[in-house]
């Protein structure tokens, strides 16, 4: 990076973190420090919604994604919008009258102890962990195209937000969190329109999405309905989007604490809700146009030379191992034929013959990248490799400060929901402590525990390399469908009772994590998303059944609730 | 009551129902829309 992007950089971190420090004064009790004194308005609620939702990967994966799979995965978000209404409509007036501070203690009231015990203790160990995936993901990529040390930036991705985080609680995260939006969203219309800049004369937008089109990148919406019927295995389309996706969401935005939170901190029910609900309008368009930006980045590369692999330590890593010879007379041949296919753009039976050597070379390298244990999957450094080599200075430096902002604004509320449910789930709850001062103190200090956990686990993450990264995305798949399923029944079904939904919620998860390794193996094709619809539903149905076949069971528990 | 009564008013409609209808009836507007760009540049 050059002096320009440093100093870019440099400065709006620093000044993230002086703002956070700033705006993050509050009183020194557990109302200010978790819920900002419940008065943050509606439009902070939103931004805080969407700054936890949205990682630092989602900025830099989802271009990815639209660039090798096309902009189908917008269709994963559309069952969010009626996750909002439906949590507008039960869990969010139940959670306000109550006034908890985590999600679980809710649990505790309509059902018992072991069962809040239980959904707190899974939030902290698969969010404790995926954290410190969320921090180690953009840390390797930054890290692998700008040849930074991986332990520091996995540090800055993940440490400096713990000043702000831990001094402010959560009203120096919805402030940063404000201010984090408008640079990233700033950075991405940057970013877009750099793009359209550097396409040739005479192709716009309109060319540009015929050319992605063409190439089979508008595939925006797909039924996942072939002449074999319906795929269950397929990720990303209509029915899987709006089911699956409703379950996911409703089940996120619900039961994680992370993004309960976010809106308990609202001045009233009416501002929780128009947050979610705000949401619930501009989150699809704003990941369409993230995918947007990546059938741009393809309308760009079919105008200029792109990489034969955009993730370039991988092709150094090749440069130095048995395939060292045979990769220089590819990249000589691969070069000869990209120039080949830029001046063959108008003549398209020569083009078609072109693309067929380029395809082989590349499948090629990712080949060879396969055979030595290299990572042969380059998506996630597609649209910042366009960026470092395109984007003039100063606004590399933007950009790389959009990718730590989007880390921090998730992060800083995870680390504050972690040490919420700590000391209210579990330290306050076992040990019953009274005294405000010390809660405050304490929970600073888990602020501080969780930040240096997942930064551990980040650095762990990137020494045991995807194995622990792709266990951690399992895991919170698999624990979604039970813990919404465990909620559900609390709000829709009030005559089952504490034990039968307990028994019915260790039975079910059981049954997913089968389901899990059957579909690993390939027994039952089942995609992810699926799994908390089963989880869910399997949850409200079994402890249904537990209770009518155990009336005596139901008496004593209702009169227990 | 009167508490959770005045907070259960919506801004800009009479109730919430409206606002349900109106972030279910922009993602079926939306789903719409993408059909059409499928359709038209694939």
């Amino acid at each position: 990076m050059s002096r320009p992007d440093w100093i870019v950089l440099v400065l709006t971190l620093l000044g993230i973190i002086a703002y956070g420090l700033y705006k993050g004064r509050t009183s020194r009790d557990l109302d200010g420090y978790f819920l900002a004194n419940r008065m943050v308005p509606w439009y902070m609620v939103l931004l805080g919604i969407m700054g936890t939702q949205a990682s630092a990967v989602t900025f830099l994966s989802a271009p990815g994604q639209a660039y090798t799979d096309g902009m189908r995965f917008v269709q994963y978000y559309f069952g969010l919008p009626l996750a909002m209404v439906v949590l507008c409509i039960t869990f969010v007036p139940a959670f306000r009258r109550l006034k908890i501070y985590t999600a679980y203690e809710f649990l505790e009231q309509r059902f018992d102890l072991k069962t809040r015990t239980l959904t707190s203790f899974l939030f902290l160990l698969q969010r404790g962990l995926s954290t410190g995936i969320s921090i180690s993901a953009p840390s390797i990529i930054l890290s692998s195209l700008l040849g930074w040390d991986i332990i520091w930036t996995n540090i800055f991705m993940g440490g400096l937000l713990i000043i702000y985080t831990m001094t402010g609680g959560a009203k120096a995260v919805a402030y940063t969190q404000q201010l984090q939006l408008i640079i990233i969203f700033a950075g991405m219309f940057i970013a877009g329109y750099m793009v359209i800049h550097h396409l040739p004369a005479g192709v716009g937008i309109s060319e540009a999405l015929h050319i992605g089109g063409k190439a089979g990148k508008l595939n925006i919406i797909t039924t996942g309905v072939s002449s074999k019927g319906f795929d269950w295995n397929d990720r990303y389309n209509l029915f899987s989007g709006i089911i699956g996706g409703f379950f996911l969401a409703l089940s996120y935005f619900g039961t994680d604490q992370s993004q309960v939170g976010r809106y308990l901190t609202a001045r009233s029910v009416s501002e929780s809700r128009l947050g979610l609900l705000m949401n619930g309008l501009v989150k699809v368009p704003m990941q369409f146009l993230i995918l947007l930006l990546g059938v741009l980045v393809f309308a760009f590369y079919q105008f200029n030379k792109e990489p034969v692999f955009f993730n370039q330590s991988q092709i150094d890593l090749l440069a130095s191992s048995k395939y060292k010879d045979s990769l220089k007379v590819l990249e000589k041949a691969y070069e000869a034929t990209e120039s080949a296919r830029i001046t063959a753009l108008s003549f398209p039976q020569q083009l078609k013959v072109i693309e067929g050597q380029k395809a082989g070379y590349k499948a090629t390298v990712r080949r060879w990248l396969k055979d030595i244990g290299g990572d042969d999957n380059d998506t996630n450094y597609i649209f910042l490799r366009f960026v470092v080599d395109y984007l003039p200075k100063g606004l590399v430096g933007l950009l790389i400060a959009v990718i730590f902002l989007a880390a921090w604004g998730s992060i800083a509320a995870t680390l504050n929901s972690l040490a919420s449910c700590t000391i209210v789930d579990f330290h306050k709850r076992y040990s019953r402590t009274t005294n405000e001062e010390k809660e405050y103190r304490l929970s600073r200090m888990y602020t501080l525990f969780w930040g240096v956990f997942c930064v551990a686990v980040a650095q762990l993450a990137y020494n045991l390399g995807n194995s622990l990264i792709e266990a951690v995305n399992v895991l919170g798949s698999l624990f979604y469908g039970v813990i919404l399923g465990i909620f559900l029944v609390a709000f829709y079904r009030k005559r089952v009772g504490a034990t039968a939904v307990f028994i019915s919620a260790i039975i079910v998860e059981a049954g997913v994590i089968f389901l899990n390794i059957l579909s690993r193996k390939g027994i039952v094709p089942l995609s992810f998303l699926w799994f908390n619809v089963v989880g869910a539903i399997g949850v409200i149905l079994l402890s249904e059944i537990i209770q009518i076949c155990s009336p005596k069971l139901n008496i004593r528990l209702r009169d227990k609730a | 009551m009167t508490e959770e009564t005045q907070e259960e008013e919506a801004p800009l409609f009479k109730r919430w129902s409206v606002w349900y209808m109106l972030v279910i009836g922009f993602l079926i507007l939306l789903i719409l829309f993408f059909y059409f760009l499928t359709k038209k540049f694939s």
